[in-house]
């Protein structure tokens, strides 16, 4: 948030930075600079008609904003996840399949799988909790309980 | 948490989470990913090398050394998971326990219906699921232990 509002500090002070930010202005952005009216005083005006009007911009970084998961999306993001790993065969897997038993992976390959998946949510899961996830649909639903999502 | 008996660990959850530690050590020590993959594979093959060993006394020695050549070679400052321990963010969140729900005041309840009837079944579904996990605890100490 402090950096946010040095940015503004500057969208304020500076005619230097104020062309290629709000250029590049990001839909987050723009709603907060619409919402806090009181850092913009009389600027605000020329700086709201600068943003493309019809089309939205699509937001690529989330700054401290974490991005809106559903099931549907955990889902996707699993099954793009498995996909892509090379001793799984994609015609085999569904979401029921057990890695071990229908997938035909060993122990360490599930080590890689979970890692993977790590990699993809951006936390660790504790060997605890990782050698229950035998299914597709254990990790979506270990991924969404982790990230408060519940439909 | 000394106190606490930790459970037993059978020697293939070792193997395994040695591992999953090698692993991300290689991935700290190699920043490209290539090579990273690279040295991955050259790991997994030592692993699948003693992966017929049989006697535990053998397989033991060897999950021993390999635990010390992973600590030899570890990275100073390793990469972790921002929210884990040691990470960036880990700890900026506190999440306040779920018990606190139920203290809210009737009238801040009412303001929620959907949510506070949908907790009330999450409620009891849970005090039936502990009933048959747990079952029933007895009622006296006379059950426990009849005297005659």
């Amino acid at each position: 948030m402090a950096s946010l509002a040095g940015v503004r500090i500057l969208i304020r002070n500076t005619g230097k930075f104020r062309n290629p930010i709000s250029r590049t202005c990001l839909r987050s952005t723009v709603t907060q600079l619409q919402s806090n009216e009181r850092y913009f005083h009389c600027k605000r005006q020329s700086i709201v008609t600068l943003l493309p009007q019809g089309t939205r911009v699509k937001q690529v970084r989330q700054y401290s904003i974490a991005e809106p998961m559903s099931l549907d999306l955990i889902r996707k993001r699993v099954l793009l996840v498995l996909n892509l790993y090379d001793k799984i065969d994609p015609q085999k897997l569904s979401l029921d399949s057990h890695f071990i038993n229908d997938l035909g992976l060993d122990s360490l390959d599930h080590i890689e799988v979970i890692m993977a998946i790590e990699d993809e949510f951006g936390f660790e899961i504790p060997d605890m909790d990782a050698e229950k996830l035998l299914r597709p649909t254990d990790i979506v639903r270990y991924v969404a309980d982790r990230q408060d999502v519940y439909e | 948490m000394a106190q606490l008996p930790s459970p037993f660990i059978s020697h293939t959850r070792k193997v395994c989470s040695l591992y999953k530690r090698a692993l991300r050590a290689l991935e700290d020590m190699n920043i490209k990913r290539h090579e990273y993959r690279y040295n991955a594979v050259l790991l997994r093959q030592r692993f699948e090398e003693n992966r017929n060993i049989r006697d535990l006394r053998v397989a033991k020695e060897l999950l021993l050394a390999a635990e010390e050549e992973l600590f030899q070679n570890k990275h100073p400052d390793p990469s972790v998971f921002p929210n884990s321990p040691g990470g960036i963010a880990h700890g900026r969140f506190p999440v306040p326990p779920d018990s606190v729900m139920d203290f809210w005041d009737p009238i801040e309840k009412a303001r929620y219906p959907k949510y506070f009837a949908e907790r009330e079944k999450l409620k009891e579904e849970y005090v039936k699921l502990y009933k048959k996990l747990y079952a029933n605890p007895p009622k006296s100490t006379e059950e426990v232990n009849p005297t005659k």
